[in-house]
C-alpha cells in the first residue's frame, strides 16, 4: 500500500502550486482556477487521513463532498463577478481591478 | 373624622394646588375662592384635632397613625403622622396665619400677573408645611422639607421678570440648600446608629445611651445646620432680608408661619436629643444669641420697610432658639406662635402701606400715613408693641419666659446679650413705625395718593391684631384651662423630664423687660419723633465706619461674594483649565488626533489590489506558522 506521506506531500505539491497561481498569475479566470487547485489538495488531505486513520467511516469523504459543492458554488458567483467585471472594464486582469481603496 | 385623619389637613390643599396649577388659568378670579375655602377647611379641621388630642386620657395624646410603606428586607419603613401638643399648636399657627394671608391676596395680588399661580404655589407651601409638622419620621420630614424650600423658591421668585427676585430666590434656595445637605447627613447618621426614622424611636434610642456621646453630638449638629439654613441663623440668614423680592403676603407668609419656623419646629422637635448630646443646647444657644445681636444691629441702618421686618424676624427666630437652647420646648413654641402672629400683622401691615402707596417701601419717602390709613396704622401699632415686648401684648409674655428660663440655665451673661437685642428691636421697631406713619410726609406726591386698602386686606390685619392682643394670655393657667387646654402653653408643651410647669409671673424680670422696651421706644422716639431724622444722621456722620458696618450689614454679603469669587471661582479656574486642556484637549482631541494621523497612514495599506491582499494572507499565515514552531519550540 502506498504510504500516507506520499498523499501528503502530492497535497502540499498542489497546494503551492494553487498558492503560486493566485499569487503569481494576473488573469482573474486564472486566478480561480488556482483557489480550485488549492481545495483540491484540502480535498485529497481529508480523503487519505480518513482512509488511513479511520478507515470504515466516511467522514473524510463526507467533508470532501461538502468542500467540492462549496467550490463549486463559489466559482459560480466569482465567474459571475468576473463577468460583469469584463462587461464594465474590458478587462479580466486583477492589477486593474483596484478602485475598492481609500 | 378622628385625629388619625389628620393628613386630611395637608391632603387638601395639596389637591386644591394641582387643581389651581391645571385648572386655574380657566377658573374665574383665578380659583382665589378654592384656596382660601382649602385653608379654611384645614384651618376648621385644625380645631377638629385638638379636640381629639384633648380627649385622649391625659389631654397629651399621642395620637399616632402610620402605613407600612416599604419593606426591604428586615427593614420596614413606615411613613405616618404623630399628633401631640407641639403638632398642634403648629396647626394652630400655620392655618390661621396662611388663611389670614389668602384672604389679604385677594386683595394685594389683584390685577397681577399669574393669578391663579400664586395661589396654587400658597396652597402647596401650607400644605408641605403642615405635613412637615405631622411627620412622624425624619424622612418624610426631609421630604416635606424640601417641599417647603422649592415653593420658597417659586414664591420669592413670583416676579420671575425682575432679575433681582430670580437672584434672591436662587439665593435663598442655594442658601438653605447647604443647610439641607448638613440635615440629610444628620438623619442618615442617626439612621445608621438607630436603624429607624421614626423621630421618637431615635429619641428613645438616644435617651436610653444607645448612641455614643460624640457620634450623637455630631449627627445631631448636622441636623442643627439644617435648621439653622433654613431658620436663616447666622451665618445663614443671608437669604432671609432678600427674599422680601416676593410678593408682600409671601413675605408674611414664610417669615411667620411656614419656611422660617421650620427649622425651629424641627429643633424643637428633637430637643431631647439635643439635651442628651453634651454641648448641643450650649450650641443653639450660642447661634441664637449670636443671630439675635447681629441682626439687631442691622436692622437699626435699614430704610427698607420689608428690610428692618425682615432682619426683625431673623432676630426673633434668634429669640426663638435661645428659648429652645435652654431646653423648654414650650418657651420656643409660645415665642414662635406670638410671633406668628405679630410678625405676619406687621408683614401685612407694611404689604397694605406698599399697597396703598403703590409699590413704595422706602422709609425715606413715608411718613404721616395714619391719618391716611387709621385701619392699617392702628394695627400696625399693636404689632410693633407687641414686637418691641410692651405689656400685655403678646410678644411681652413669650420674651418674658425666655429671660427667665435663660436666667435659670445659663446664667445673667446670656440674659444681657438678649436684653440688648431686645431692646434694639423695640429701638428699630418704634423708628419703623414713626417713620412710617407719624409726623409730616416725605414725599408729597406719595401721600396724596394714598388711600386705605379695602376690607378684604384690613379684615385680615385687625383679626391679626387681636391676636398679637391676646395670643399672649395663654400662658397662663387659668386662661389656658378656659379654652380647655391642660393649662398654660408650658403646661400643654413640655419636655418629659422637666414635666409641666405652672407659669408665674417674674416681676423683676418683667420690670426688667418693660425699662428695656421703654428704653429702645424713648430712644427711638427721641431721635425720629416728627419724622425728623437730624439726630439719628449726625449721629451716623459721628461715625461713619460703624453705621456703614450697620448699614452693610456686617459685609455678610461682600463676604461670601470674596469667598466665592477668590475659592469657588479660583477653584472653578483650576478645575475648568484641568478640563480644556487636559481632559479635552489631551484626553478627547489627543486620542482622536491619534486616530486620525495613524488612519492616514495606514490608510495606503489598502491598494485596492487582490494579488496585495492574496499576498497579505499568504505571508500572514507563513508568518503565524513559523511563530507557532518557535513558540512550541
Amino acid at each position: 500500500m502506498v504510504p500516507l506521506e506520499n498523499y501528503l506531500v502530492l497535497s502540499a505539491i498542489i497546494f503551492s502550486l494553487g498558492v503560486y497561481g493566485v499569487l503569481a498569475r494576473r488573469n482573474a479566470v486564472l486566478v480561480l482556477m488556482s483557489i480550485e487547485l488549492m481545495l483540491n489538495a484540502v480535498s485529497l488531505n481529508f480523503i487519505a487521513f480518513a482512509a488511513y486513520l479511520d478507515p470504515g467511516k466516511i467522514t473524510g469523504a463526507i467533508f470532501a463532498v461538502f468542500v467540492i459543492t462549496v467550490a463549486a458554488a463559489e466559482v459560480g458567483l466569482a465567474l459571475a463577478i468576473v463577468i460583469r467585471l469584463f462587461r464594465n472594464r474590458a478587462t479580466s486582469n486583477v492589477d486593474e481591478a483596484a478602485i475598492m481603496k481609500w | 373624622m378622628g385625629a388619625e385623619q389628620a393628613w386630611l389637613l395637608a391632603a387638601i390643599p395639596a389637591g386644591v394646588f394641582f387643581v389651581l396649577a391645571i385648572f386655574g388659568r380657566a377658573l374665574p378670579r383665578g380659583g382665589d375662592y378654592l384656596g382660601v375655602a382649602a385653608i379654611g377647611t384645614s384651618f376648621l379641621l385644625s380645631f377638629f384635632v385638638l379636640g381629639d388630642l384633648l380627649g385622649t386620657e391625659d389631654k397629651l395624646g399621642p395620637i399616632t397613625s402610620s402605613i407600612e410603606w416599604s419593606t426591604v428586607g428586615k427593614f420596614e419603613l413606615r411613613q405616618g403622622i404623630w399628633i401631640d401638643p407641639i403638632t398642634v399648636t403648629m396647626f394652630g399657627v400655620i392655618t390661621t396665619v396662611a388663611l389670614m394671608v389668602n384672604v389679604f391676596s385677594i386683595g394685594y395680588m389683584k390685577g397681577e400677573p399669574r393669578y391663579y399661580w400664586f395661589f396654587a404655589v400658597l396652597q402647596l407651601f401650607v400644605a408641605s408645611m403642615l405635613m412637615l409638622v405631622m411627620a412622624d419620621n425624619l424622612l418624610l420630614v426631609y421630604i416635606s422639607w424640601e417641599l417647603v424650600g422649592v415653593c420658597s423658591f417659586l414664591l420669592i421668585g413670583f416676579y420671575w421678570e425682575k432679575r433681582s427676585a430670580t437672584e434672591a430666590a436662587k439665593k435663598a434656595f442655594i442658601t438653605t440648600r447647604i443647610g439641607d445637605v448638613g440635615l440629610l447627613i444628620g438623619i442618615i447618621l442617626l439612621w445608621k446608629a438607630t436603624g429607624t426614622f421614626d423621630i421618637h424611636g431615635i429619641i428613645h434610642a438616644a435617651e436610653a445611651g444607645q448612641i455614643g456621646q460624640t457620634y450623637l453630638f455630631v449627627s445631631i449638629m448636622f441636623v442643627f445646620l439644617g435648621c439653622m439654613g433654613k431658620s436663616a441663623q447666622v451665618p445663614f440668614h443671608v437669604w432671609l432680608p432678600d427674599a422680601m423680592e416676593g410678593p408682600t403676603p409671601v413675605s408674611a407668609l414664610i417669615h411667620a408661619a411656614t419656611m422660617v419656623v421650620a427649622g425651629v419646629y424641627l429643633t424643637a422637635r428633637l430637643l431631647p436629643i439635643f439635651e442628651v448630646a453634651d454641648g448641643a443646647l450650649l450650641v443653639v444657644t450660642i447661634v441664637g444669641l449670636t443671630t439675635a445681636l447681629l441682626t439687631g444691629f442691622i436692622a437699626l441702618a435699614q430704610t427698607d420697610i420689608k428690610k428692618v421686618l425682615a432682619y426683625s424676624t431673623v432676630g426673633q427666630l434668634g429669640f426663638m432658639f435661645v428659648a429652645l437652647g435652654t431646653g423648654h420646648p414650650a418657651i420656643g413654641m409660645f415665642h414662635l406662635a406670638t410671633h406668628a402672629f405679630f410678625k405676619a400683622l406687621l408683614f401685612l401691615g407694611s404689604g397694605s402701606v406698599i399697597h396703598a402707596t403703590h409699590h413704595n417701601q422706602e422709609m425715606e419717602k413715608l411718613g404721616g400715613l395714619w391719618k391716611k390709613m387709621p385701619i392699617t396704622g392702628t394695627t400696625f401699632f399693636i404689632g410693633s408693641l407687641a414686637l418691641a415686648g410692651v405689656p400685655p401684648l403678646a410678644g411681652f409674655w413669650s420674651k418674658d419666659e425666655i429671660f427667665v428660663a435663660l436666667n435659670d440655665k445659663w446664667g445673667l451673661w446670656a440674659v444681657l446679650i438678649l436684653a440688648l437685642a431686645a431692646t434694639m428691636t423695640a429701638f428699630y421697631t418704634t423708628r419703623l413705625f414713626i417713620r412710617t406713619f407719624m409726623g409730616k410726609p416725605m414725599d408729597k406726591h406719595i401721600h396724596d395718593h394714598t388711600h386705605e386698602s379695602g376690607y378684604v386686606m384690613t379684615g385680615p390685619l385687625m383679626f391679626l391684631a387681636f391676636l398679637a392682643v391676646t395670643a399672649g394670655f395663654v400662658v397662663f393657667h387659668s386662661i389656658g384651662k378656659g379654652l380647655g387646654l391642660p393649662g398654660g402653653i408650658t403646661e400643654f408643651i413640655f419636655a418629659e423630664h422637666h414635666g409641666p410647669h405652672e407659669y408665674e409671673i417674674d416681676w423683676g424680670f418683667a420690670a426688667a423687660s418693660v425699662v428695656m422696651a421703654t428704653i429702645g421706644i424713648f430712644a427711638a422716639g427721641w431721635m425720629y419723633w416728627g419724622n425728623s431724622i437730624e439726630r439719628s444722621t449726625a449721629l451716623a456722620e459721628r461715625n461713619p465706619g460703624i453705621y456703614q458696618m450697620f448699614k452693610r450689614k456686617f459685609y455678610f454679603d461682600e463676604l461670601y461674594q470674596a469667598v466665592i469669587d477668590r475659592g469657588v471661582l479660583g477653584f472653578s479656574y483650576v478645575v475648568s483649565w484641568f478640563d480644556r486642556y487636559v481632559v479635552n484637549d489631551t484626553g478627547v482631541d489627543g486620542s482622536a488626533q491619534v486616530t486620525g494621523f495613524s488612519g492616514g497612514v495606514l490608510k495606503y495599506l489598502q491598494t485596492g489590489r487582490v494579488p496585495n491582499y492574496a499576498m497579505a494572507i499568504a505571508l500572514g499565515v507563513v508568518g503565524l506558522t513559523v511563530a507557532g514552531l518557535v513558540v512550541r519550540g
